[in-house]
C-alpha cells in the first residue's frame, strides 16, 4: 500500500477532510502582514543566523571529513563514505534544526512584550487569538524555509558523492518539519504564558529530548511494573504520564532507514497521513494551550 | 457633545503572595473625556496613568467597574478598536524596517491596502514632518524621530480617538512646538484626544479639560479654568527699599521680585488684598497695579498632590 494513504480508504478521506480544514482555517484567519513581519523579524535574529551556519558547515565539513577519512582516489564514493555524511546531516538537520525551532518560537512573543511592539499591535483591530496565530504562521514559515535550505544543502552535498534522486532524504525532511510542528507549538504555548525566552526554550528542549526517549520511557513503566521499591514506582508512575501525554516524535524519524537503504528509495513501514494528522493535531493542541494562557495575560 | 471614553468605578488590584501585599493601582476611577476635547491625564510616576490606558486598550484587564468606549462596552472589538490611535511611551519600533515599511505594517493590521493605504501614509507623514526620512532605516532615527514615526501609525486609519503616552518626550522645542499644534489641530477636526504626559506647561497650553490622579485615585478634574482659579493677588509697587521689602515679606507677603526699588509681590490666600495693600502702604510703597493672580497647572499639580500625600501620611499616622 501507498504510504501516502492510511490503513483505509475512508481513514484517508477523513485525514484529508480533516488536515486541509485546518490549513484552510489557519489561512483564512491568519493576520498575514503579522506572519510576514515575523517571518523577516526572524531572519535577523543573530542566534538563528549562527545555527543555520553551523549547520551548512556540519553538511559541507562532512565531505571533507569522508574524503580526508577514506580515500577512494576522489573518483568512487564507498558505501561508508555516503552513509558518514548521511549519518553526520541528518544528525545535523536535526539539532540545528530543532534549535532553530526551539528559538524561534520561545523568542517571538516574549520579545515583543519586552520591546513593547505589542502594544501598538493589541491596541489596532487584532484579536488576540489572530495575534498570536500570526506569530505562530510566521515561526512556521521560518522553521520550514531553515530546514527546507538545510534538506536542499543536505541534497547537494549527497549528489556530490552519489548522482541519484534523494527521495528518502525529501520525505525525512517532510516529515522532520511534522516533528518541528510539534515541538514548536509547545515551546511557543510556554512562551506565550512567559516573559523571558529562557524558560520556553528548557521547555522546547524538554519536550524534544522526551518526545524522544519514548522507547526508554517505555522500559521504565515495565520495569516499574515488577518492581516493589516505591521510588521504581514512582518513577514509573512519572514516565506513563509522560509517555502517555508527549508526542511520540520518534515516529518522524526515518534516520534508520536513511542509513540502511538506499538513498533514492521509498521509505516503508509509515503512512505519511497518520503522521501528519498525528503532527498536526499535536500542534493545534499546543496553539490552543498558548490562546488559552495568552488570553486574559497581562501586557 | 457626547462622551467618547467613559469608566466607571475602574478599579485594578495587582495581586500579590498575600492581601497586605495587594496593590491598589486604580481605586474606583471615574473620568470621561468628551468628543472634540484634549483631556490632560495627570499625576506623578506609580500614579495608574499608564495602567488607566493599558485597561482602555484591553493590554491589561480590571479588577472592577466598568468602561465604555463611544458608549460600547465591548472595549475589545475590532470595531471599537478601528476608532482608536495610541501612542505607547518609549515603544520600540522594529529598526530593521524603514519609516514607510513600519506604517504599511500597521496600516495592514487595520485592513488597510493597496493604493489607499500608501495615500495615507504619504499624508500622515507629511503631518508629522517625515516624508524626508520615509525611506531610511528606523535604526537611523533619532529618539525625536522615532516618536513622531509612532505618532504617524496612531494616526495612520484617521481615528476619532487618539490615546497618547507622553507624546513630546525626546522631542527638542521646536518639534514640540508642532505636535502641540498637530495635537491643537486634531482637536479642531473634531478628535477626542486623551494626553497623558508630565509636561504640565505643555498640558496646560492644550488641554480643554484636566485630570489629576494620585495613587490610583482622581484627586480633582475639571476644565482648566475650572481648576487655575484666581486664588491670590500680585501687587507691583515702587519706591520699595530693601528695608520696606524685607518687611512686608516679614508680614506675610510673597516676593517674587525685588530689583531696583521696585517689587512683585504676591498676596497670599490666607491673606486679604486689604490686608496686603495695608502692609505695603505702611511701608511706603507706591501701588503700581494690583491683579488676580491666576496658578499655573504645576501649582495646582503640587498642591493637589502634595494635599493628597499629606492626608495619605495623616491617615498612616492615625494608624
Amino acid at each position: 500500500m501507498s504510504i501516502w494513504l492510511a490503513s483505509n480508504p475512508w481513514l484517508t478521506v477523513l485525514y484529508g477532510v480533516i488536515v486541509l480544514a485546518i490549513i484552510a482555517a489557519v489561512a483564512y484567519y491568519t493576520p498575514w502582514s503579522i506572519a510576514l513581519f515575523t517571518f523577516r523579524e526572524g531572519l535577523r535574529k543573530k542566534t538563528l543566523i549562527g545555527f543555520l551556519i553551523l549547520s551548512i558547515l556540519v553538511i559541507f565539513g562532512s565531505m571533507f571529513m569522508t574524503a580526508m577519512m577514506y580515500d577512494t582516489g576522489g573518483t568512487v564514493a564507498t558505501d561508508v563514505d555516503v552513509k558518514l555524511i548521511k549519518d553526520i546531516c541528518i544528525t545535523a538537520i536535526s539539532i540545528f534544526g530543532v534549535l532553530i525551532a526551539i528559538f524561534i518560537s520561545a523568542s517571538v512573543v516574549p520579545t515583543e512584550i519586552e520591546n513593547k511592539v505589542i502594544y501598538t499591535v493589541l491596541s489596532k483591530p487584532v484579536r488576540r487569538f489572530q495575534y498570536l496565530l500570526g506569530k505562530f504562521v510566521g515561526v512556521q514559515i521560518i522553521v520550514a524555509v531553515n530546514l527546507l535550505l538545510m534538506g536542499v544543502l543536505f541534497s547537494i552535498a549527497l549528489y556530490i558523492k552519489e548522482p541519484i534522486f534523494p527521495r528518502m532524504l525529501l520525505y525525512a525532511i517532510f516529515l522532520t518539519y511534522f516533528e518541528f510542528l510539534i515541538v514548536s507549538a509547545f515551546t511557543f504555548a510556554v512562551a506565550a504564558a512567559s516573559t523571558s525566552a529562557v524558560l520556553p526554550t528548557i521547555a522546547g528542549l524538554f519536550i524534544y529530548i522526551t518526545g524522544n526517549l519514548t522507547q526508554y520511557l517505555e522500559s521504565v513503566v515495565n520495569r516499574s511494573e515488577v518492581s516493589e521499591n516505591s521510588v521504581d514506582k514512582g518513577l514509573g508512575w512519572l514516565a506513563w504520564v509522560l509517555r502517555n501525554t508527549l508526542p511520540d516524535l520518534q515516529y518522524f524519524s526515518l534516520k534508520t532507514q536513511i542509513l540502511s537503504l538506499q538513498i533514492n528509495d521509498t521509505p516503508k513501514d509509515i503512512q505519511i497521513p497518520n503522521l501528519v494528522v498525528y503532527g498536526i493535531l499535536y500542534a493545534l493542541a499546543g496553539y490552543i494551550i498558548a490562546f488559552w494562557v495568552f488570553r486574559r495575560k497581562e501586557l | 457633545m457626547s462622551v467618547v471614553i467613559e469608566t466607571q468605578d475602574l478599579t485594578k488590584v495587582y495581586k500579590g503572595m498575600s492581601k497586605a501585599q495587594d496593590l491598589v493601582a486604580l481605586n474606583k476611577l471615574n473620568i470621561q473625556v468628551n468628543e472634540g476635547e484634549i483631556f490632560g491625564y495627570l499625576g506623578p510616576n506609580g500614579s495608574g496613568k499608564t495602567t488607566t490606558i493599558k485597561l482602555l486598550l484591553s493590554l491589561i484587564f480590571p479588577t472592577g467597574g466598568k468602561m465604555k468606549i463611544m458608549g460600547n462596552p465591548n472595549i475589545t472589538s475590532p470595531e471599537v478598536r478601528k476608532h482608536i490611535g495610541y501612542l505607547p511611551e518609549g515603544a520600540y519600533y522594529p529598526d530593521f524596517l524603514r519609516g514607510e515599511e513600519i506604517l504599511s505594517y500597521y496600516g495592514n493590521l487595520y485592513g488597510m491596502k493597496g493604493a489607499s493605504l500608501k495615500k495615507r501614509i504619504d499624508e500622515v507623514l507629511e503631518v508629522v514632518g517625515m516624508t524626508r526620512a520615509r525611506k531610511r532605516l528606523i535604526r537611523g532615527y533619532s529618539k525625536g524621530m522615532r516618536q513622531r514615526i509612532g505618532l504617524a501609525q496612531a494616526l495612520l486609519s484617521d481615528p476619532g480617538i487618539l490615546i497618547l503616552d507622553e507624546p513630546t518626550t525626546g522631542l527638542d522645542p521646536v518639534a514640540r512646538k508642532e505636535i502641540r499644534d498637530l495635537l491643537i489641530q486634531l482637536r479642531d477636526q473634531g478628535k477626542s484626544l486623551l494626553i497623558s504626559s508630565h509636561e504640565l506647561l505643555e498640558v496646560e497650553l492644550i488641554s480643554d479639560r484636566v485630570g489629576i490622579l494620585f495613587e490610583g485615585v482622581l484627586q480633582t478634574s475639571g476644565t482648566i479654568d475650572e481648576l487655575l482659579t484666581s486664588r491670590e493677588f500680585s501687587i507691583k509697587a515702587e519706591e520699595a527699599a530693601p528695608e520696606a521689602t524685607q518687611k512686608v515679606r516679614e508680614a506675610g507677603l510673597i516676593t517674587e521680585d525685588a530689583v531696583a526699588g521696585k517689587a512683585s509681590l504676591r498676596v497670599p490666600e490666607t491673606m486679604s488684598l486689604y490686608q496686603a495693600l495695608d502692609i505695603c502702604k505702611s511701608q511706603n510703597m507706591k501701588i503700581v497695579s494690583v491683579s488676580p493672580r491666576r496658578e499655573t497647572l504645576e501649582e495646582v499639580f503640587v498642591r493637589v498632590v502634595g494635599s493628597a500625600v499629606s492626608s495619605k501620611e495623616a491617615q498612616r499616622g492615625e494608624r
